[in-house]
């Protein structure tokens, strides 16, 4: 069509008109096709969307209606059915106290108010906390967890005395228990994350406590109920 | 933004905060580009169904969050007005001068794209001629085809291509690769 354009140039110019949808019919059928079948020319539109992109500063803002959430809320799966353990099922019910209680609130004030301050960092959620309880009079667990150093803090209140120690357990959503490893009796406690772990501090995620036999080494599964729990937020 | 890291987690809750942070930049693209409400708004749930489908490819290195899912909502938008159901609505609306071309100036949001890039694209968008820095941001902003440009320019559609194919190889030399 340009008798002036070398074949680089032809093939990058139709990248910049697929990126900048100027095509129709036809043409943007084959364009697209193309796309899809050679990476070297996505990566020329992905290369012509990033050119672009500071005009995506320019556009006016405007409020949808709320009945666009709720439709897009409705063609989202139920929440990811986990594979229920014995152990998971008796912590959903003692979540649903937990979780109506204002522990957000309470996780959120000992944060806040209880230990240090962040050290400033990136926008992503630095600290997570939870809330780890149980539904009447037993063990209450705050914790906190530094997401730019791997230091989980815990403030330890109520686990009843006798030989077996309190153990600490992740819960991915939908996930097996793995085990932190047993925190103590004392008031406070802190221990650094190993990388793996890290990954499964996440929103939602749940930390409960077992009272498991004295061991150095965590244990691959918990060998009775947990005494608490609590839901992770992140922040 | 790693809310997107937790909607690629498959956390409805994570959608929910994305949703509600971006929701209303995204709908003013889809707006803009489809030219009609209820249509705008069926392309902005698919544009978020989209992000929970793909969140787990978002690469922060490639791209700034907003800026992934303004080119979802553009792309999905662009769709919409090229498809039969986009052209038969469009055909029903009134003057495509309801939805003038953005002036050239920033705006506040600007601020929310990394300042320098910025600056940079309107350097070099400015040393093309007003005509093609026109029809380019038309085609960005409200979507237009070759064909609705050459129509409104009044030229014929071979010369327009050439235009704005030249003008876009300008702009890729003057924005150095990369």
């Amino acid at each position: 069509m340009d008798n002036h354009l070398t074949p680089e140039e032809e093939r990058d110019a139709l990248a910049a008109e697929l990126a900048l949808g100027l095509l129709e019919g036809q043409a943007r059928a084959d364009a697209m096709r193309l796309s899809l079948s050679d990476p070297g020319f996505a990566a020329l539109v992905a290369a012509w969307e990033v050119k672009l992109s500071p005009l995506h500063g320019e556009w006016e803002a405007a409020a949808p209606p709320d009945a666009v959430w709720d439709a897009i809320a409705s063609r989202l799966p139920e929440r990811r059915q986990p594979s229920v353990t014995s152990m998971e099922t008796r912590l959903r019910r003692w979540q649903a106290g937990a979780l109506a209680s204002g522990a957000i609130a309470a996780a959120l004030a000992f944060a806040l108010f209880f230990l240090p301050a962040p050290v400033p960092g990136p926008a992503a959620p630095q600290l997570a906390v939870a809330r780890i309880e149980s539904d009447a009079g037993g063990p209450l667990v705050l914790a906190r967890y530094d997401q730019s150093n791997g230091l989980m803090q815990l403030r330890i209140e109520g686990i009843a005395p006798g030989s077996l120690a309190p153990e600490l357990w992740i819960i991915p959503d939908g996930g097996a228990p793995v085990s932190l490893g047993q925190i103590g009796r004392a008031e406070r406690a802190e221990m650094t994350m190993p990388p793996p772990h890290r990954l499964l501090i996440t929103e939602g995620a749940t930390l409960a406590i077992t009272m498991e036999p004295v061991s150095k080494t965590p244990h691959q599964a918990p060998s009775g109920s947990p005494v608490a729990a609590g839901k992770i937020i992140t922040i | 933004m790693s809310a997107l890291n937790d909607v690629a987690n498959g956390e409805t809750d994570a959608l929910r905060t994305v949703y509600a942070m971006t929701s209303a930049k995204l709908f003013g693209i889809c707006l803009r580009i489809c030219g009609e409400r209820a249509s705008a708004e069926d392309v902005l749930q698919t544009v978020y169904i989209k992000v929970w489908e793909r969140a787990g490819r978002f690469d922060a290195e490639l791209a700034s969050p907003i800026t992934w899912l303004a080119t979802i909502a553009r792309n999905s938008a662009i769709d919409w007005r090229r498809s039969d159901a986009g052209r038969v609505a469009r055909d029903t609306l009134p003057e495509q001068a309801a939805l003038a071309v953005a002036d050239d100036g920033p705006r506040a949001d600007q601020l929310l794209m990394a300042a320098e890039s910025a600056d940079q694209l309107r350097r070099c968008l400015g040393t093309l001629e007003e005509r093609t820095r026109s029809c380019i941001r038309s085609a960005f902003f409200d979507g237009a085809t070759y064909a609705e440009l050459a129509e409104r320019e009044n030229i014929p559609l071979g010369t327009m291509k050439s235009w704005i194919r030249r003008g876009l190889l300008r702009l890729k030399d003057c924005l150095g690769d990369g």
